[in-house]
């Protein structure tokens, strides 16, 4: 037997080239893009409703995409709220890719677009691992999911640029501390903002629109 | 659960090379189906089922030349670059217990500032166990 040196580089670099021809896509439209992480039903969809509904209001133009493994419910959701969007279905993938979000920008009007709102599929494990070409990633997770989520998924949280804490309002009824989530985050990313917010009621929404550079 | 896809660009990847012979050492393409190796490195941020990903290389390689290979994964470790004082190294780790898993921390372990990732995300294929033909030089 023989070990013979090869080097194949990067398997995963192809996913790296596609993510960096989409962030030259957007800025050379002048789009700022966001990645949306986080559980099902921990309110992304909510979120980016109640972030778009502000920053309208602002006369700043707000685009979608929402990534589902299936369905297009939210997808619907944003039209409903007259935000330009495309819906992707993964089939069973468990994250959005560069490719895809590449084809979901040729069909989106770039050129109305201010904002773009990438909703990633529910999922707090694989979209880490697939950058999409955004400006900020940024995960959401409510206290309805115990306060545990960081410790369970410490690799997504200590990469991510953002995190929101949802539904604090709820924190009481469901015997969360949301401090505790807070003090698991400063661990793994002590460079990371957290926002608190109650997203359905706009609680902490400006405050995550000026972390966000608005 | 991506590993199916991984491993299926670690096949292509592989057999594009084992099809154009210059591209890789003579003893390796001499017959591919002596490859009875494939070593990986992993970088530790991602997130990877070696379980997974060595079931998915069973499955896709069936009925192949690559049929009977096996993967070998290395997690290494989380390497990165500071902007701010230009340290450029090994990073920190969570010290603390109870994680059940080596979570590592991008803050500088010099300055404290946040650092870029030089390496940790990536997969690569960097040796091939062959084994040579009896008799062969």
């Amino acid at each position: 037997m023989h070990e013979i040196q090869v080097g194949f580089g990067d398997i995963l670099k192809k996913q790296l080239e596609l993510a960096g021809e989409n962030y030259e896509l957007l800025s050379s439209r002048g789009v700022r893009a966001f990645n949306v992480m986080g559980a099902i039903g921990s309110g992304k969809t909510t979120v980016i409703l109640k972030l778009a509904e502000e920053l309208r209001r602002r006369g700043i133009r707000v685009g979608a995409v929402a990534g589902d493994v299936a369905g297009d419910d939210d997808f619907r959701r944003f039209r409903e709220a007259g935000i330009p969007a495309v819906n992707i279905n993964t089939g069973d993938d468990c994250h959005l890719d560069a490719h895809r979000v590449h084809h979901a920008l040729e069909d989106l009007p770039l050129e109305d677009i201010d904002v773009l709102f990438i909703e990633n599929v529910g999922n707090l494990v694989c979209p880490a691992d697939f950058p999409l070409g955004t400006e900020m990633d940024i995960v959401v997770i409510s206290v309805t999911e115990g306060d545990d989520m960081v410790r369970k998924h410490p690799k997504i949280f200590a990469q991510t640029d953002m995190v929101v804490i949802n539904k604090v309002d709820l924190a009481e009824v469901v015997g969360v501390d949301p401090q505790r989530i807070l003090a698991d985050y400063r661990k793994v990313n002590p460079h990371g903002r957290a926002i608190l917010t109650a997203a359905k009621s706009g609680h902490g929404i400006e405050e995550l629109l000026s972390a966000l550079g608005f | 659960m991506h590993e199916y896809s991984l491993a299926f660009s670690i096949f292509e990847s592989l057999r594009a090379r084992l099809a154009q012979p210059e591209m890789l050492p003579s003893r390796v393409t001499r017959r591919a189906s002596r490859i009875k190796k494939i070593h990986l490195r992993q970088g530790e941020l991602l997130v990877l089922s070696h379980e997974a990903l060595k079931e998915a290389w069973r499955i896709i390689t069936e009925g192949t030349e690559l049929e009977g290979s096996e993967l070998e994964i290395e997690r290494v470790p989380v390497r990165v670059r500071c902007p701010g004082c230009g340290y450029e190294g090994d990073a920190k780790y969570l010290a603390e217990e109870g994680w059940h898993m080596r979570v590592p921390i991008l803050s500088c372990p010099r300055c404290g500032a946040r650092v870029k990732i030089v390496e940790g995300k990536d997969l690569a294929v960097v040796a091939l166990t062959v084994e040579e033909e009896v008799g062969a030089s």
